[in-house]
């Protein structure tokens, strides 16, 4: 896992270094870093937004999902990717926002990253809309109304993944 | 029989031939023209369509609520921020665009459009940095006289850019030292939202250079109870709702910001049950003193649904005047809404199924529901 912490950071600075100044680099990090820290156990609830391929909560093409907690977008896993890898194509953004998803599968808090996949157009399946921890814009890495693909070569939004960063310790 | 046959065809000739007399004159040639847009109304809407199914085609709709037609629509782009300069007589649009279509070289802009003519005059190409974020007022925003118009940008490291809407040019950057949003007050002061809960005060000099900056002391804390960035004007400033239903009235018309103490939404009885949540979470009668707010029944994580019903309020007394349930309207979720400003207002309300409705203000009497009015209508401004 750790080595999976080091290659994601690794990209993710690389990349932001190239276009902030290292303040800000510092500071971003810091937030995603403090964000992840703890947050308590929020219960699921399903926003009104949502356009899922599936009605079962354990299918990754359901906005029901347990991953997809804090989502706000199209599932990658109906737009030709999966719950945690983007589409043929397209280009995963370096930046993310995140979530603490419970996973009633094994009872355990996971910190979750929200990245999206950037350079086509909006996928425009499977809308999903969930904001157990959302915060507003002032905290960005809690937002999910944000483009992540802000930092991209091309910053067209087409659909988003969550990936598992690690057990939310509590 | 022949006899009769031959009377039956000389009737049908007769018949026919009355009808060929009676016929009315072919209709007249048509001349091809651009329709001219009437005098502003108070009851125009300026209707914006994030179109989140196709994020690159946004676009403003203007509807007139009397006579409930659209009257055109102004092109917006991706990832669109927008507002009207304080005569109303221009909007400024701010997006991106690629260079081909949905890929290619990235070009941020802001362009104006003539209101009276819904035009598009000229534009100013920004750096890349802008704000690509949430609907709201202070993603781009006028100076009170007009002289500048502000950009939020977070890329994500914040900072705003202050442009010369006249001249159209960038003046220059100020560094936010993490505070996101630009919100104008006085002549040239710019404050931004931060995740401690304060307020930044950036306040420029004639040139638009920076010229001091504050900051207040916290008025909300993120963790516990964080407020939406969809603020509403009012006489001296701008009200904010909190996630759980306090309403933040800050008055800007000093140096410094000053916090009135919060009040609730909320009756004891219904503190955790009912809350605001929307795109555009509130809109205020100014001169009448009416607030109304869309709320729901919901707990944590549900600040993003939509209002099964509006409630209204005297903003002076803090009262609760009304509740409008929207589903026997037959309206689906309230997700933006606005209030005209004149002494006969109509709320028009947008909804998560992409209606318009329009209610008089008053009562709560149903005037009008345009049915898919836009796909995704996140935010509505005044004329």
């Amino acid at each position: 896992m750790m080595r999976r912490f080091d290659r994601l950071f690794e990209h993710s600075t690389r990349s932001l270094a190239q276009r902030t100044s290292r303040r800000s680099l510092l500071a971003s990090l810091g937030q995603v870093l403090t964000g992840a820290a703890l947050l308590p156990l929020l219960p699921i609830d399903r926003a009104s937004r949502a356009h899922a391929a599936s009605d079962s909560p354990a299918s990754p093409e359901s906005c029901d999902y347990w991953k997809y907690c804090a989502i706000d977008g199209f599932l990658c896993s109906c737009c030709g990717g999966t719950s945690s890898s983007c589409p043929p194509g397209t280009a995963a953004s370096p930046i993310f926002w995140i979530g603490t998803c419970h996973n009633a599968a094994d009872g355990r808090d996971y910190i979750v990253s929200y990245n999206d996949c950037c350079g086509k157009s909006g996928c425009s399946a499977c809308d999903c809309n969930r904001n157990e921890g959302e915060k507003p814009i002032y905290r960005p890495s809690r937002n999910n109304d944000l483009n992540w693909c802000m930092a991209n070569a091309n910053v067209n939004y087409h659909c988003t993944v969550s990936v598992i960063l690690g057990v939310a310790e509590k | 029989m022949r006899s009769t046959q031959l009377f039956c065809l000389a009737l049908s000739c007769t018949l026919l031939a009355a009808l060929a007399l009676a016929a009315p004159p072919p209709l007249p040639v048509e001349h091809l023209t651009v329709e001219r847009l009437p005098a502003r109304s108070p009851h125009w809407i300026y209707l914006y369509d994030e179109v989140f199914d196709n994020e690159i085609d946004a676009r403003v709709y203007l509807y007139d609520g009397d006579s409930n037609r659209r009257l055109g629509q102004i092109n917006a782009g991706f990832y669109t921020s927008l507002n009207l300069s304080p005569d109303g007589a221009t909007t400024a649009v701010a997006a991106t665009y690629f260079a081909r279509g949905t890929h290619g070289a990235r070009t941020d802009v802001v362009e104006f459009t003539d209101n009276s003519t819904l035009e598009v005059t000229h534009e100013i190409v920004l750096p890349s940095k802008r704000a690509e974020a949430g609907p709201g007022l202070f993603n781009l925003a006028y100076s009170t006289d007009g002289r500048f118009l502000y950009a939020a940008y977070l890329t994500p490291a914040a900072s705003f850019g202050v442009l010369d809407p006249g001249a159209g040019t960038v003046l220059g950057e100020i560094d936010t030292a993490g505070c996101v949003l630009v919100i104008p007050s006085g002549r040239y002061r710019v404050s931004s939202l931060c995740e401690s809960g304060r307020l930044l005060t950036v306040t420029l000099d004639p040139q638009g250079h920076e010229a001091s900056r504050a900051m207040s002391e916290p008025f909300f804390d993120a963790d516990s109870d964080p407020v939406f960035v969809q603020g509403v004007p009012t006489n001296s400033g701008y009200l904010f709702l909190s996630f759980l239903g306090q309403v933040h009235d800050i008055d800007f018309s000093a140096a410094e910001p000053h916090f009135a103490a919060p009040w609730s939404l909320l009756a004891a009885g219904e503190q955790g049950h009912w809350r605001p949540g929307a795109y555009q979470v509130a809109a205020l009668h100014k001169s009448l003193g009416r607030l109304y707010v869309p709320m729901h029944e919901g707990g944590e994580g549900t600040h993003k649904d939509g209002g099964t019903e509006i409630w209204v309020y005297d903003f002076a007394t803090h009262q609760r005047l009304a509740r409008w349930p929207m589903k026997p309207q037959g309206l689906s979720r309230v997700i933006a809404l606005q209030v005209s400003q004149d002494p006969a207002p109509i709320l028009f309300v947008a909804t998560e199924n992409g209606e318009l409705a329009v209610f008089d203000a008053l009562t709560g009497r149903v005037r009008h529901i345009e049915k898919h009015a836009a796909q995704s209508p996140w935010m509505l401004l005044n004329p």
